[in-house]
């Protein structure tokens, strides 16, 4: 029993751990037309999954979304609750049924940080260690 | 249509995709995109033919496509159109149609209009029923997302209300309320069944009024949510009678709606890379058909649950058992259903197994048994067998393998 209590435990401190890596990997950032420098995370999800195109001061976003990479699995995992393939066939069933479009889709941390800051509205997200002049950060609570 | 032209209309409809690069353009400012799919299957039967298809020879005539362009105007105004196509057996027979052009205006995150031609929101699949790249499944459950039926519940010529509804820490909830006419092709699955008794429908459709409530609840990944429509059809055509030793006799021919509804519930969790669901829906349709000359109450009912694992990036595999019964009355003398629905002609189970690989993320190829019992047929209304695709009688078993691949972009 002892046992299976240390087990836990570690099981649950080891899964703490590897969340809180995955959202020290990640910056939120803004295009600095958007007013707030804040968003709730359920906000977020929704702004990513397009049933959202406002933020609560009233600010239009539109989301941008890295190709693939670390910080984009962290992401799409974290805060979407997805998988990158699940994401990708919930975008194409907006698009197939004329119910969205499909969000911009950039390459690199720098081109992501390059388009959010000329685009009025974009909101985007970086590895925590990319340059992020020009933006916003954005605090997820 | 002759080869040389389906091959054509295949291209047309992948071609955007292949060059998809210089498809997406700006005019004016803003981005047009543009996205395409196309899919070909084979299916193979035991014995019975299924779906209009000569399966059980083995049959490639199992083919769609679609391509669509659309455009946002204002940060909350968009607009876009597709066009569908499919030759599937007798279905379709590459006859496009104008599978959805919509203007969209979202006021608010909860309230937004949109008009046109609308896909219509039911349940958890329809409006994406013919996105073959969309599901794990080659074919959807049947008894849910007939493919012979598709017309029936797939768009309307109207508009809907829609948006979606934070609850705070009782998740969302997302609606749709619609109205608006369907249309049916004359290539779908009601009229080929009349045409084998000289039946010849020239326009099916009517007014449909519906709604669709969803609710994303607190428990991360579990939708659930319902539907429901109402719906007032007319039929309109001719009808060849033959009697023996009589030349053929054709007169005009008029059905329609007395009542006619469809409710819907159903449910869905993922969480990882597992997926499971589940949807039951009835189907009530009272005609007077025949020029007024009987009555027909048809009563659907089915379901089926779906589980569904991503294993890798290029592999998933997916379950699901399908049931569908059917009751009907009739006023015309002299035709009767067999009184047990453990009789094959009232209903058809499905067992089905799928492996689907995904060579990259534009192009899967699937694999799916069908294990069938029953066949549902001859009824009031289409079930995907028909007794004028299989002469020599139909089996009470099925076997079915179903090979597809699809690639969209």
């Amino acid at each position: 029993m002892r046992y299976l209590q240390h087990f836990l435990i570690s099981a649950a401190l080891c899964s703490l751990a590897a969340v809180n890596v995955r959202a020290g990997d990640i910056k939120v950032i803004a295009n600095s037309s958007v007013g707030a420098s804040s968003v709730s995370a359920d906000e977020l999800k929704g702004v990513f999954l397009a049933t959202k195109t406002s933020l609560s001061d009233g600010s239009h976003v539109e989301p941008v979304l890295l190709k693939s990479g670390p910080a984009h699995e962290a992401f799409v995992k974290q805060y979407l609750g997805k998988t990158d393939a699940a994401l990708e066939t919930y975008y194409r069933s907006l698009v197939f049924t004329g119910k969205g479009s499909m969000p911009k889709a950039l390459a690199s941390d720098a081109e992501m940080v390059g388009y959010v800051a000329k685009t009025k509205g974009a909101i985007g997200y970086v590895s925590v260690g990319a340059s992020t002049e020009g933006v916003k950060a954005i605090e997820v609570k | 249509m002759n080869v040389t032209v389906r091959m054509g209309l295949m291209v047309a409809c992948a071609l955007p995709g292949l060059l998809h690069a210089q498809f997406d353009f700006t005019i004016g400012g803003r981005d047009v995109q543009i996205h395409s799919f196309v899919s070909q299957g084979f299916g193979y039967s035991n014995d019975n033919n299924y779906l209009t298809m000569n399966t059980s020879q083995g049959s490639f005539a199992m083919t769609d496509g679609g391509v669509n362009a659309s455009v946002r105007i204002t940060d909350k105004f968009r607009v876009g159109a597709q066009v569908y196509d499919r030759n599937v057996g007798d279905l379709g027979k590459w006859h496009p149609q104008l599978d959805w052009a919509t203007a969209d205006y979202k006021f608010k995150d909860w309230f937004g209009i949109r008009g046109g031609v609308v896909k219509t929101v039911f349940g958890l699949e329809n409006d994406t029923q013919d996105m073959d790249f969309l599901h794990t499944f080659a074919l959807l459950p049947q008894s849910m997302y007939p493919t012979d039926l598709r017309d029936a519940n797939i768009r309307h010529r109207g508009g809907d209300i829609y948006g979606e509804i934070p609850l705070k820490h009782l998740g969302s909830l997302a609606y749709t309320a619609f109205a608006g006419l369907r249309q049916d092709s004359a290539y779908g699955g009601y009229p080929y069944l009349l045409t084998a008794t000289g039946g010849h429908l020239t326009s099916y459709g009517g007014l449909q009024v519906g709604e669709d409530l969803r609710w994303n609840t607190p428990l991360k990944g579990l939708l659930v949510g319902a539907s429901h429509e109402g719906e007032d059809i007319t039929g309109k055509g001719t009808w060849t009678l033959a009697f023996p030793g009589q030349p053929p006799f054709t007169m005009a021919y008029e059905e329609h709606s007395n009542r006619d509804w469809t409710n819907q519930f159903y449910g869905q969790y993922t969480i990882g890379n597992l997926r499971l669901a589940s949807e039951y829906r009835r189907y009530w349709r009272d005609q007077t058909i025949f020029n007024g000359m009987w009555e027909v109450e048809t009563d659907v009912r089915g379901w089926y649950t779906a589980a569904s694992y991503r294993i890798s990036k290029h592999l998933e595999l997916g379950t699901y058992y399908s049931r569908w019964v059917n009751s009907w009355v009739d006023s015309m003398v002299g035709l009767i259903q067999a009184p047990s629905q453990n009789s094959p002609d009232r209903h058809l189970y499905d067992k089905v197994v799928t492996a689907r690989v995904d060579l990259n993320s534009h192009w899967n190829v699937k694999v799916e048994g069908h294990f069938m019992d029953g066949y549902g047929s001859p009824g009031m209304y289409p079930d995907g067998f028909y007794t004028s695709d299989n002469p020599q009688g139909l089996k009470p078993k099925t076997n079915l393998l179903i090979v597809r691949t699809g690639f969209n972009f």
